[in-house]
């Protein structure tokens, strides 16, 4: 059941994508890459993934103009957004209370936590 | 390693597409890959893997006859000088798509030209399974990286908060053990067995069945001197290799131990203990276990430290609270026996802890101003006269200039300013109104009054407990606030009513028998 999730990790820095790829896919599940925004958002579309995990500083497209352009997706297909940040910014807290199944996490990130956060949002499922 | 052959794939279907040539692909545990899977009924995968076997056996390139048809080509897949795979090429028996008319059945290719491919080839295939498997460990390793940054920033969140408990030394010692994917972590501190802690992965109870006893014995087993303990740790990488530690468990294990102190202070010790052998302790786990154990050394010394003021400034206040009782005969005990009423009433009034403290103080202190008071007003026998009066009337704001200094205490100077407030507005020092007198010294003004009657003063003898009561039932809305003066009817009769009357039945209706009784439960 769980194999079949899908889970899109987008960030700009090579690293993290690996890291996440590497521990998501040990934790069963399939990931897909993007290295911005906007191929994110297209990937979103084409690929129509389970979880989304997505930095906000980006390059093309930021990860707040991302989630903003997908909340509305949520109402037909809902699925998870985990935004990562490095950014200092309360007003970030704000914004993603807004967003629909959203989840702030703060780098440096724990990847061992990111796939409890999922793990568990299936889980209510 | 499987995984990783599959971008070879695609590339080996397309060259069996324009060449004469079907590929196997072979690990030591089977077949990975076979070019043109229509054609597989036409080799025998027996013989393949038995060739394949005889490559990796072999680890260099191989022919092997082919019963009539041409020959199997194959050439070992390496990864670090060990042979990991073979890659098996040859000709099918029938390519009626890519055969042409003129080309003679079983065409061979030049066996020189056919080595050097397939060895290259091969070798292409090997780099890049262990390119893949160096990529692999780095991201596990980047990965590991990961998680010791985000603990690290965990735990100084928690360290950086004042109120250390033993509750976040367990939080503490739980991330560790979830971060570091340790079968068991702990904190073992002798002389603060309320920090000691310790957390176990699921089913280690299986291996382990006493795991306080086997921490024990661990931490009992660490030698007195060893070089590593002049760094602040001990280590057993291997229990098999130190008989101490064999003997505890029958299994395998390693077992870090860092020193919880700092300078020559020792508090106790922060210890890991793993059944997994395939991992080991890295330095980057003992730098972040050593600088938390120190941290958390600093943290409970400056606990300390606040503590050991805390207590200085506990015991001048009663040294004040002593030094009106020897001034004024007649209040001696007085203080105490407010207080108790008072906490009782607090139960009662089920105040949260910082309440009962604050009116814990408020209570013993509430008549700290008479220090300021001369003994000939404070023991006069008889009726003061209105400047005698006015003087007596200063008491709580005098013990509110006392206290102010204090910083320590300053929550509880309500309590101490207002006890002598009136519900109906008429007392003093401002005359504050029903609930605008604050709560606490509400409360103190009720356990004051029903004191002052039962206890004898200068000038009027003891009344008992219930014509007391019945004087405070009077003073009810008037003086003293009227839901606070059923609160302490209520904790009279659970529980002094029984205390007075057993002091009666023992020692005669004394006024000293009372206040020497309440002394010594007080202690």
């Amino acid at each position: 059941m769980k194999n079949s999730k899908k889970v899109l990790v987008i960030d700009d820095g090579a690293h993290i994508r690996r890291v996440m790829e590497l521990k998501l896919r040990k934790g069963g599940y399939e990931v897909i890459t993007a290295m911005n925004g906007e191929e994110g958002l297209n990937l979103i579309a084409s690929q129509q993934p389970d979880v989304v995990i997505t930095d906000i500083l980006m390059p093309r497209l930021d990860g707040q103009s991302l989630c903003k352009e997908t909340d509305h997706l949520k109402e037909k297909r809902p699925f998870l957004t985990i935004v990562i940040t490095n950014r200092i910014s309360p007003d970030d807290r704000s914004w993603i209370n807004e967003m629909r199944d959203t989840q702030l996490m703060e780098k440096p990130f724990s990847p061992s936590r990111v796939l409890a956060c999922i793990d568990e949002y299936f889980c209510d499922e | 390693m499987m995984k990783d052959s599959d971008r070879f794939h695609g590339f080996l279907s397309s060259l069996s597409g324009i060449s004469e040539l079907d590929f196997q692909v072979w690990d030591a545990n089977g077949l990975l890959f076979l070019s043109g899977p229509d054609r597989a009924g036409e080799v025998d995968l027996e013989d393949s893997q038995a060739f394949s076997a005889h490559i990796i056996n072999q680890g260099s390139y191989q022919r092997a006859s082919g019963h009539g048809r041409p020959p199997m080509l194959g050439a070992p897949i390496k990864y670090e000088q060990q042979t990991i795979g073979a890659l098996i090429a040859y000709e099918p028996n029938s390519r009626p798509e890519s055969r042409s008319e003129n080309d003679p059945p079983g065409k061979t290719y030049d066996a020189k030209e056919m080595e050097t491919f397939l060895t290259n080839l091969a070798n292409l295939m090997g780099e890049t399974w262990a390119n893949q498997k160096d990529m692999e460990e780095m991201a596990v390793e980047l990965s590991q990286n990961f998680e010791e940054l985000s603990l690290h920033a965990r735990i100084s969140t928690h360290l950086r908060s004042l109120k250390f408990s033993g509750t976040m030394v367990s939080a503490l010692i739980e991330e560790l053990q979830e971060t570091l994917r340790v079968d068991l972590s702990f904190v073992r501190m002798p002389k603060r067995q309320e920090y000691n802690a310790m957390v176990s992965a699921t089913g280690l109870s299986d291996r382990i069945s006493d795991q306080k006893a086997f921490v024990d014995n661990l931490i009992g087993r660490i030698p007195g001197a060893t070089p590593s303990l002049e760094q602040d740790y001990f280590i057993v990488n291997d229990s098999r290799t130190v008989p101490e530690f064999r003997q505890l468990h029958p299994e395998q294990y390693r077992f870090l131990a860092i020193k919880v102190g700092h300078d020559s202070h020792f508090d106790g010790w922060l210890g890991l203990v793993s059944f997994n052998m395939k991992e080991i302790f890295r330095q980057g786990e003992l730098r972040l276990l050593q600088s938390m154990a120190k941290q958390i050394s600093v943290l409970l010394a400056n606990m300390d430290l606040y503590h050991e003021l805390q207590h200085f400034v506990i015991n001048m206040v009663k040294s004040l609270v002593y030094a009106i009782e020897a001034k004024d005969i007649y209040t001696r005990g007085h203080s105490e026996r407010v207080n108790r009423y008072a906490m009782l009433m607090a139960e009662r009034l089920k105040l949260d802890k910082t309440e009962k403290e604050i009116l814990n103080w408020a209570s013993i202190l509430h008549d700290i101003g008479k220090i300021g008071i001369p003994e000939s007003v404070l023991n006069k026998p008889g009726s003061l006269d209105d400047e005698e009066f006015r003087i007596i009337k200063g008491h709580p704001e005098k013990g509110y200039n006392i206290l102010e200094p204090l910083e320590q205490i300053s929550e509880c100077l309500p309590g101490v300013l207002h006890h002598h407030e009136r519900y109906d507005g008429r007392g003093h020092p401002h005359g504050l109104k029903g609930e605008d007198i604050p709560f606490l010294a509400r409360i103190i003004a009720v356990a004051d009054t029903f004191d002052a009657i039962t206890s004898s003063r200068a000038y009027r003898s003891s009344k008992s407990p219930e014509e007391a009561l019945a004087i405070m039932d009077q003073a009810a809305g008037t003086q003293l606030s009227p839901d606070l003066v059923e609160v302490f009817k209520d904790v009279f009769a659970t529980v002094l009513k029984q205390e007075f009357e057993s002091t009666h039945d023992e020692q005669g209706c004394g006024d000293k028998a009372i206040e020497t009784t309440h002394r010594t439960r007080r202690r």
